[in-house]
């Protein structure tokens, strides 16, 4: 009798163990899909990533909204134009003002001599601004004439405005990263820890410049 | 299997089933772009009757975005893209010369000293176009370099298609 009673027991037992195995298995293949899925359109994300302009509700001048708020700046290395790679990444510890500008933009030399400036009243603060020429023209990779008539018309403009920060060039290639960089001049505001903490597209004025570097200061 | 289990076991496959439909919903978000379409939008003419081998003058129209500004084709800094009309080789017309329209003074509020020699709503660039026997469906180009009052676009090259016949 009592062996009787131990075989669907058992055999409970095995069939519960067999149930749970399974289920363990299908939670496992759930989760490790909406972990591959989650991926896939954090991907998709950054890639369509794009900054836009916002009306102003008082009626002042559009805000710029960056996908890249609170977010780590894009990583990047770019030539100098002495030929040297300088990298986002060795500027870690440093504010740092990412100014994306072109030759071609009355706006962006408006307001350089407001960058020199305020370069020049933090720089000891631990602040720096990186230049990213950003000419968007139709030139093609293997355009060497093209691509080096636009490198000596940003040395000119360097020297001229005596720009004391490095100028990057080549921006065209951080445009999808950076959100498109639809329009010069556009500017982002990175904290010491590498975070985007303010964006600014378009000319806006020294003293809001001047605001955002002291939030990109602040940590 | 007792019913209980039987239970268990769809009630957390179907919970499971879910949890990817869910991560394929996700909404990703677009944003809209700065400016709709292009800059500059071509007019007309569509099409055009030319004697074959003579140039002739044909009035080309142009529309330039509202709120926008496009460099004229003698701006006054150096710096600055000018507007140019180009036919690319092969068409089967040539482009004997363009008369461009004189750019509007135009300052910025935040720059008056500079004053800027520009495009603004519609203008029209006078042509000389020699065209080969045909029918040629020719894919001009237009280059500038678009701005409003804050911030510039990058320098665009539009094609602008226009049917010559060559009689």
């Amino acid at each position: 009798m009592k062996k009787m009673r131990s075989i669907p027991l058992k055999r409970n037992s095995i069939v519960l163990t067999a149930v749970l195995f399974i289920l363990a298995v299908f939670a496992w293949a759930g989760w490790a899909n909406w972990e591959y899925r989650q991926q896939a359109a954090e991907k998709l994300l950054a890639s369509a990533a794009r900054g836009e302009l916002v009306p102003d509700p008082a009626g002042g001048m559009p805000q710029y909204q960056s996908p890249f708020m609170g977010k780590a700046a894009p990583a990047f290395a770019l030539d100098d134009l002495g030929g040297k790679k300088v990298s986002l990444a060795s500027y870690k510890g440093k504010a740092v003002l990412i100014n994306f500008w072109a030759t071609w933009c009355g706006p962006c030399k408006i307001e350089t001599p407001w960058l020199i400036e305020l370069r020049n009243k933090y720089a000891g603060q631990g602040f720096e601004i990186l230049g990213i020429s950003t000419e968007g023209d139709d030139l093609k990779a293997d355009d060497k004439a093209g691509w080096a008539k636009d490198k000596a018309a940003i040395a000119k403009f360097v020297a001229q405005q005596k720009v004391p920060y490095p100028v990057l060039v080549d921006g065209d290639s951080l445009s999808q990263a950076y959100g498109g960089l639809d329009a010069m001049p556009t500017s982002f505001f990175v904290d010491r820890k590498g975070n985007v903490v303010a964006a600014q597209m378009g000319l806006t004025s020294e003293s809001e410049i001047e605001a955002n570097i002291k939030k990109a200061l602040a940590d | 299997m007792t019913k209980m289990t039987k239970k268990i076991g769809c009630a957390a496959i179907l919970a499971l089933g879910l949890v990817p439909l869910l991560a394929h919903g996700q909404n990703i978000a677009q944003s809209r772009p700065l400016v709709k379409g292009d800059a500059v939008q071509y007019l007309f003419p569509e099409q055009v009757t030319l004697p074959a081998g003579k140039p002739s003058p044909v009035t080309l129209h142009f529309r330039v975005a509202q709120g926008l500004h496009i460099n004229s084709h003698t701006p006054r800094e150096d710096y600055l893209i000018p507007t140019t009309f180009s036919i690319p080789d092969g068409s089967g017309v040539r482009l004997d010369g363009a008369v461009y329209p004189a750019g509007a003074d135009m300052t910025l509020p935040i720059d008056t000293k500079t004053k800027l020699s520009v495009y603004t709503g519609e203008f029209a660039i006078q042509v000389r176009i020699a065209p080969a026997p045909g029918n040629h469906l020719v894919e001009a180009k237009l280059h500038y370099q678009a701005c409003d009052q804050n911030q510039c676009l990058p320098p665009k090259t539009i094609t602008v298609p226009i049917d010559v016949i060559g009689k």
